[in-house]
């Protein structure tokens, strides 16, 4: 399977910018049932992540919700929201992908579809 | 001949001057790099701290994904908060890895607060991978309004 399929920060012309977003950092593992990756989005609530497919791009939103703060003291990183898109490889089973979060750590499980993977072929003496 | 040795010297030292200041533009950033020595993130500025005045209270933000509440040492001294823990980063069992940009840290820091806080009321919860820790002030430290009496 193709390993270059990242692609960062790839922009949809038609979304109106709010606030500023930063590309958050991934981890991609595979195996052979499906691809893993795992992303640190701190701070987003499970519900404010959005996973959506278009054609081959898989973009990763998360959305923070920030608390107004009168008097900053010290401010090391701002908050913003979270985006980050892929070029997924052909051979993902959309229907069956599973994204779940755990201490702000989302895990997203994108599985291969049957077709391209890799199978044991018997070989029969004749 | 001569001058032509001075002006190869001379595209060297310009080539010098510019890795310099790439490296310096690679120090100045605050995001945790990956060391191919320690094969351990960078532990100088992580996790980032924000930190706010409530009047009555300090506010400390600290983003932490990846670690629950017992991974985390927190302790006030004085007026100072340190900050302590390790984060543990593994592949998961049987996959094969593409990429890894989250990285392993141990990770310690330490913040003077600006006034002296009341050690017994600190509050400190982890919620989504964000560390909030509210620390109400000490008596002294507390605003206070003055009322002006007419004589």
């Amino acid at each position: 399977m193709n390993t270059e399929m990242t692609k960062k920060g790839v922009d949809k012309p038609e979304l109106v910018q709010q606030r500023n977003w930063k590309s958050p950092p991934f981890d991609i593992y595979e195996n052979k049932d499906d691809l893993l990756l795992i992303a640190d989005l701190p701070g987003v609530k499970t519900d404010h992540i959005k996973i959506h497919m278009d054609k081959n791009e898989l973009t990763i939103e998360g959305l923070r919700t920030a608390v107004k703060h009168d008097h900053v003291l010290a401010e090391e990183s701002e908050v913003c929201d979270y985006r980050r898109t892929f070029v997924v490889p052909p051979g993902i089973d959309e229907a069956k992908i599973k994204a779940e979060t755990k201490y702000g750590v989302l895990r997203l499980h994108l599985p291969k579809s049957e077709a391209i993977k890799p199978r044991q072929i018997q070989v029969k003496a004749g | 001949m001569l001058t032509r040795w001075n002006d190869l010297s001379r595209t060297f030292a310009a080539l010098e001057e510019f890795r310099r200041h790439i490296n310096r533009a690679f120090e100045e950033t605050d995001y945790p790099r990956w060391s191919h020595q320690t094969n351990a993130l960078s532990a100088r500025s992580w996790p980032t701290l924000n930190l706010y005045d409530e009047g009555n209270k300090l506010v400390l933000d600290a983003e932490v994904p990846g670690l629950a509440e017992q991974d985390i040492q927190l302790s006030i001294n004085q007026n100072v908060l340190s900050i302590s823990g390790e984060r543990k980063v593994e592949a998961p069992e049987g996959y094969a890895i593409h990429r890894q940009e989250r990285g392993a840290i141990n990770f310690a820091r330490s913040v003077s607060l600006p006034c002296q806080v009341d050690t017994d009321k600190v509050a400190a919860q982890v919620k989504d991978g964000l560390l909030t820790v509210t620390m109400e002030k000490s008596k002294e430290a507390q605003p206070r309004q003055i009322t002006i009496k007419a004589s």
